[in-house]
């Protein structure tokens, strides 16, 4: 008696589960369907995106026009304006990008240095997580990218600083490539590692529900 | 109409002057030093190595009549280099500030140059023989912000400044014992040291690369709203123009002629300004025509590749939705022109050929045709 009792939980338990690894499935499912559509260039979405990032292009094209700048309050120094802001009639009038509320794009400039602010699109909590996770990862390795701020700007995700000395360097054009394929990389990135922790739950899930049977 | 020859000198190049004879360059190549190059038949080679600041070296300038070199550095000091038998011989220049300095032009006469500096002053350096010294005397209170650009007037008196307040002034700079009463126009010489005669103030926003016409009557600068602006007249009645660019703001700007204007900056390619028969100027062309680069193999970023990397996923091909990414430019510069200095022969007055230097290293020489 009391092992059909058992047995009848144990069926109960296995169906919630399949409940929601069937749910889950039609998500992934609904996923996979989607992304042949992400990279169409008429999808609606696709094509907003990429006058998103044409816009950014063109204003970074034209906000990076940098010199070497000494600093004019503090004697033999050299710093980014931006950050310092010592001086206001250095800094030019910020530009806001926004495709929509979550997605939006910060460009300050000065006479030396340019700031770029990213909110990167955080649909739900697992996304919110992930994205939070993944930008503090590439943060802590801000070295390696040379660009990338070691800190976001209070309401931003990420934060990249170009200073006139990454111009001396560096290609212009590249810098912006880099900018914008980021861009364009991070929204992909954060979107498959959601795919395979979905995938991973599923698969812990059937594992674990194995020694059931 | 192009260029006459390219030479890549360094990394990169803040400002460069030339040898009374062109037979010498002088340049920064970003960093403490000054490297002077001389041509032996074809080739350029390292002669001389000026090393006495300590800091980026922002302006040089070299006198056509004494032959002296004179550096101007962020860490505030000022050099005047007197070359005694092979070698240079720097005197160093009290200039009295306490900020870097940022430009340096000798006035037309060659007693006397001016710096531009980031204390929001500018310095008027002259020779004292009694002392064997040079002496600075400072326009103070004058600018709201660091003066990115100094110009002489022909008559040796008035002094053009572009400041990062978006403002440019004209002072003069008359000293008592350098300056005779005869030698300049009868109106500017009578005033006294640091007085401010003009101030034009039509730019928004940063003000650079101001320079006189050669006869002094007309004086342009740029504007970091890529303008350009052209008075006419600027002691009695001035008249200003503007002229909006197109694309990237100007650098600096040389005056070719009463009538033709070559501006440099931060599109990597010279433009033609050219002032018509009433006056009026407007931009012509681009000096440098542009070669249409073949659109380069789309590569994938290199952050998606050191993260695929990372966790040994694979990557599927992205790039079918990428944004067209922009070409390299397929001119003589390849990054921000900052610095152009006419190439004068002896004795010719008009300027056929120039050299402009940049970011990106290079020294390229210019020459004009006939066609403007």
């Amino acid at each position: 008696m009391a092992k059909k009792n058992s047995q009848t939980e144990y069926r109960k338990v296995d169906e919630k589960v399949q409940n929601f690894v069937d749910e889950d499935l039609t998500k992934l499912r609904k996923a996979i369907r989607l992304r042949p559509l992400l990279s169409n260039d008429t999808h609606q979405f696709a094509t907003t995106l990429r006058l998103y990032l044409t816009c950014i292009r063109n204003t970074l094209e034209a906000a990076m026009c940098l010199q070497n700048f000494p600093c004019q309050e503090v004697e033999r120094h050299n710093k980014p304006e931006v950050e310092l802001k010592t001086s206001p009639e250095l800094l030019l009038n910020p530009v806001l990008i926004c495709r929509n509320e979550a997605e939006k794009c910060l460009i300050e400039t000065s006479i030396n240095s340019i700031r770029i602010s990213l909110k990167v699109k955080q649909a739900d909590e697992l996304e919110n997580i992930l994205a939070k996770k993944f930008l503090r990862f590439l943060s802590m390795r801000a070295e390696s990218f040379q660009v990338l701020r070691r800190k976001p700007v209070q309401g931003y995700d990420i934060s990249f600083l170009i200073t006139n000395y990454h111009c001396e360097d560096m290609h212009k054009h590249k810098l912006i490539d880099f900018i914008v394929q980021f861009m364009e990389d991070i929204d992909k990135e954060i979107s498959e590692l959601k795919l395979s922790v979905n995938t991973r739950g599923r698969l812990v899930a059937t594992e674990f529900l194995k020694q059931f049977i | 109409m192009a260029a006459v020859a390219i030479h890549q000198f360094a990394q990169c190049i803040t400002c460069h002057a030339w040898s009374p004879d062109q037979s010498m360059v002088a340049f920064c190549p970003n960093n403490h030093e000054v490297h002077i190059y001389k041509l032996f038949g074809e080739k350029w080679e390292r002669v001389h190595v000026l090393q006495k600041h300590d800091q980026i070296v922002s302006g040089i300038d070299w006198s056509v009549r004494s032959n002296k070199i004179v550096t101007v550095s962020h860490d505030r000091n000022s050099y005047v280099w007197n070359q005694e038998a092979s070698e240079w011989v720097p005197t160093l220049v009290i200039l009295r500030l306490n900020r870097a300095a940022l430009c340096v032009q000798w006035s037309p006469k060659e007693n006397k140059f001016a710096v531009g500096s980031g204390a929001k002053t500018v310095c008027i350096c002259y020779y004292e023989k009694e002392n064997n010294w040079w002496v600075s005397k400072l326009i103070r209170k004058k600018h709201n912000s660091s003066v990115t650009s100094v110009a002489w007037h022909p008559n040796n008196i008035l002094l053009a400044t572009t400041s990062t307040d978006g403002k440019c002034r004209v002072f003069s700079t008359f000293i008592k014992g350098v300056d005779s009463r005869e030698s300049g126009a009868s109106s500017s010489s009578n005033l006294k040291f640091g007085e401010q005669i003009a101030q034009l103030d039509l730019s928004f926003t940063w003000a650079f690369g101001v320079r006189w016409s050669p006869s002094g009557n007309t004086l342009a600068y740029a504007g970091h709203n890529s303008m350009i602006y052209f008075i006419e007249d600027v002691g009695s009645s001035p008249s200003a123009q503007n002229v909006a660019l197109r694309d990237l703001p100007l650098r600096d700007i040389l005056f070719v002629s009463e009538k033709l204007v070559i501006g440099v900056g931060f599109d990597c390619n010279p433009m033609v300004f050219t002032a018509d028969e009433t006056g009026l100027w407007s931009f012509v062309k681009f000096l440098d025509e542009k070669k249409i680069a073949p659109s380069s193999s789309k590569y994938g970023s290199q952050f998606s590749e050191a993260f695929g990397k990372l966790y040994g996923q694979s990557k599927p091909a992205i790039n079918s939705d990428t944004v067209e990414s922009s070409r390299p430019r397929g001119g003589a510069h390849e990054n921000c022109i900052s610095c152009i200095v006419p190439l004068r022969k002896p004795g010719d007055t008009i300027v056929r050929r120039f050299s402009t230097s940049g970011l990106d290293g290079k020294v390229v020489i210019w020459e004009l045709d006939n066609s403007i």
